[in-house]
């Protein structure tokens, strides 16, 4: 053993930096075999993926992903990935070597960032990425020279290939053996000029087909009739998966926790504990397990649309239109993701470079009429307006996706002038050029993503599940327990119903009584839960499964003085409360992950609880005032 | 990038903004006017001053617009941003 390791037990650290879609992903799971964890550095607010490898000679390293950046010297936000990248190499552990990784088609573009590296002192070594494309365009790179020129260690791999492993692990290796460097500020030379430098052309007649075809793709997927035609279906292709093709896994997940449920109930007697047990413990771990498969399918649909350089053209057929929002192109696949489950469309707004955007994006995908709210929607529907026929149902569902659409994108624009001002990032994104995306990195990204949500959201959910149990079954103390006890009693006695009780002051401009409070309440855990709270409180069993005699309950329930409890007003405001709420404790765990602190989702429950209020208030007074109070 | 700009000249007054660009023309750019964090990043991106610029198409209503650099970068830049890059035509 070394001096250096008795005295330094910790691995040295690598750092991988480049520009993004670089090929820094590509290298980083080519040399750590894809198993990477996300490290816990303080002040960083982005996953940052860490992994080992081992590297001859110097033994295990610790290899640190850092967020794809162009500039070091250049931040102009605090919550950009540049910012953290910055904030990494100037603050965090110390770094004994970095690695800039470069697109050796675009050679130029990366090594104004290697100036900036340069320009900071320490080990540094480049890797100059995808020669394979480099060589089907008709282009040599000189390493020899490149390296001679920028003074730094160069290697040249093709990520790619498993050989480059080898190639990669021996330079660094003989990169950590050489001296740290001094700073320079002023490299002698210009990042485009050196590039024409060490890139030899020797173009035949395929290689300048081969330059062209970003190009030619272009010219369909950007076509000004066929690429939106494009963008539809593709948009189409992902939502529908993460629709049809997660549902009947969630499904299977559910089938498997409730009978796990069974097996629990059967093994505990019956009382407190295994209601507590079934109904709160394995209930909340339902509902993360119930997440993971549209987590999982839209993680892999993202990467693919990211890694084929396909998301930019996306974006870029659509950033005129969010940019009235306030937001940009990027927004677009989290928003309308929004409409089949927020807990993914909020993971997915990793996409969006510009911190700000992201943070807007988050605050309003819980508007958009995810697929919880359907039952719901249904639910209301049938009980408030029995007569009317599937035409009006059909465009009373149309009004409440389109409702919740146009908030979303009015509630961005406020936002974007109000509490989230400012540009973040320039109005400018890259336009990649279009690679095959590698099915390795693919399926390392879906399991990244699903771990995430586990580690970081499913511990929140399974605890609020605990607590909404405790809210709904345990009484409120000194309630007066009947000698006939049943599920409603039960209810009427609990924390829940005594908070919809004292609620009732506020929620009476709303038409609301304390039963719908309690429903409310209930459907925080999932918003389909608020037909099954209001189902014990009318005493009717399997509400979920079986609407339609909750319906009529609630249409006979009469007041004292004969008036519906229910009148057609009081049903058209709690629509207009549902489709603003955030009525969902799984969206808020996960804006709080993501967005790594307790403030955004205090926040997204106080603008949509505040906006839902008003907007209920509105439809209750229009249509009490109509007649139909 | 790193590189000290050259002194803040005045522009021409007669350069155009790459904004009056249709899709085809080509250029120079001359002047990156934005305040200058936002402007180093710009240019770290590749939109630098001195850099050949040709606009390939526009998005939806001519916005964003879809440049290619003579560095070979391609970038889409909103028009309220192409505004305030100063080009020169190329004759």
């Amino acid at each position: 053993m070394t001096l250096e390791a008795v005295n330094a037990p910790q691995a040295p650290v690598v750092a991988l930096v480049g520009r993004p879609n670089a090929g820094k992903s590509a290298l980083y799971n080519r040399l750590t075999g894809g198993a990477a964890r996300v490290g816990n550095f303080p002040g960083i607010t982005v996953d940052v993926l860490e992994g080992t490898a081992e590297v001859p000679g110097a033994g295990a390293v610790k290899l640190v992903d850092l967020p794809g950046v162009y500039s070091l010297e250049a931040t102009v936000d605090t919550g950009t990935d540049e910012a953290m990248a910055r904030k990494f190499l100037d603050a965090g552990m110390p770094v004994a070597l970095v690695v800039q990784v470069l697109d050796g088609t675009r050679l130029g573009l990366g090594l104004r960032l290697t100036r900036e590296l340069l320009a900071r002192s320490g080990r540094l070594m480049l890797v100059v990425s995808q020669v394979d494309v480099l060589e089907a365009e008709g282009r040599r790179l000189d390493a020899a020279k490149l390296s001679q020129r920028a003074g730094v260690k160069v290697v040249v791999v093709n990520s790619r290939d498993p050989a480059s492993r080898e190639v990669v692990l021996k330079a660094l290796s003989e990169a950590l053996a050489l001296p740290p460097r001094a700073a320079d500020p002023r490299p002698g030379w210009n990042a485009d000029a050196l590039a024409a430098e060490v890139l030899t052309e020797r173009a035949s007649p395929e290689a300048l087909e081969r330059r062209r075809l970003t190009e030619r793709v272009d010219g369909v997927l950007l076509h000004p009739v066929i690429g939106p035609a494009t963008f539809v279906g593709i948009m189409t292709a992902v939502f529908s998966a993460v629709f049809y093709v997660a549902a009947p896994l969630t499904d299977l997940l559910n089938a498997g926790v409730e009978w796990l449920g069974r097996g629990v109930g059967a093994v505990l007697a019956e009382g407190p504990l295994r209601s507590l047990v079934v109904d709160g413990v394995l209930a909340g771990a339902g509902t993360v397990l119930g997440f993971m498969p549209q987590i999982v399918v839209l993680g892999v649909a993202i990467e693919l649309l990211e890694a084929s350089g396909y998301l930019a053209r996306g974006a870029f057929l659509v950033d005129r239109l969010l940019r009235v929002a306030g937001l940009g192109g990027r927004s677009f696949v989290p928003l309308l993701m929004g409409h089949a489950c927020a807990v993914p469309a909020i993971m997915a707004t990793r996409i969006v470079r510009n911190p700000r955007e992201r943070l807007v994006t988050m605050l309003v995908v819980p508007l958009m009429a995810c697929s919880a709210r359907v039952p719901t929607y249904a639910l209301l529907i049938s009980a408030f307006f029995p007569a009317e026929g599937a035409l009006f149902r059909a465009l009373v569902f149309m009004a409440l996706y389109a409702l919740g659409a146009l908030f979303a994108l009015v509630a961005g624009a406020l936002l974007r002038r109000t509490v989230v001002r400012g540009q973040g990032l320039p109005m400018v994104l890259e336009m990649p050029a279009y690679r095959s995306p590698e099915p390795g990195a693919t399926s390392r990204a879906a399991v990244r993503s699903a771990r995430a949500f586990l580690s970081g959201v499913g511990r929140t959910i399974v605890v609020a599940s605990v607590v909404l149990w405790g809210l709904l079954n345990v009484s409120w103390p000194g309630a007066a327990v009947p000698a006939q006890d049943t599920p409603t009693a039960a209810l009427e006695r609990s924390i829940a119903a005594e908070v919809g009780r004292m609620l009732e002051p506020v929620t009476r401009p709303l038409g609301f009584d304390w039963r719908i409070n309690v429903g409310l309440i209930g459907s925080f855990g999932a918003r389909e839960l608020m037909v099954g709270t209001l189902g014990v409180i009318y005493g009717v069993e399997n509400a979920q499964d079986e609407p339609q005699p909750l319906a009529e309950r609630l249409g006979r329930a009469r007041r004292g003085d004969g008036r519906p409890t229910y009148p057609v007003a009081t049903g058209l405001s709690l629509m207009a409360f549902f489709v603003v709420a955030c009525q969902c404790m799984s969206t808020l765990a996960v804006i709080r992950r993501e967005t790594r602190s307790w403030t955004w989702p205090a926040f997204t429950v106080g603008y949509t609880y505040g906006l839902a209020w008003l907007l209920a208030w509105g439809v209750y007074r229009v249509a009490a005032a109509a007649g139909l109070g | 990038m790193a590189v000290p700009v050259p002194a803040p000249s005045p522009p021409a007054p007669a350069a155009p903004s790459l904004d009056t660009f249709k899709p085809g023309d080509a250029g120079t750019i001359v002047a990156i006017e934005v305040e200058p964090a936002e402007a180093g990043l710009i240019r770290a991106m590749g939109l630098e001053e001195g850099e050949s610029v040709s606009l390939l198409r526009t998005g939806m209503g001519g916005d964003p617009l879809h440049v290619r650099l003579g560095s070979g970068g391609e970038f889409a830049l909103a028009r309220p941003l192409a505004r305030m890059v100063r080009v020169q035509r190329a004759p």
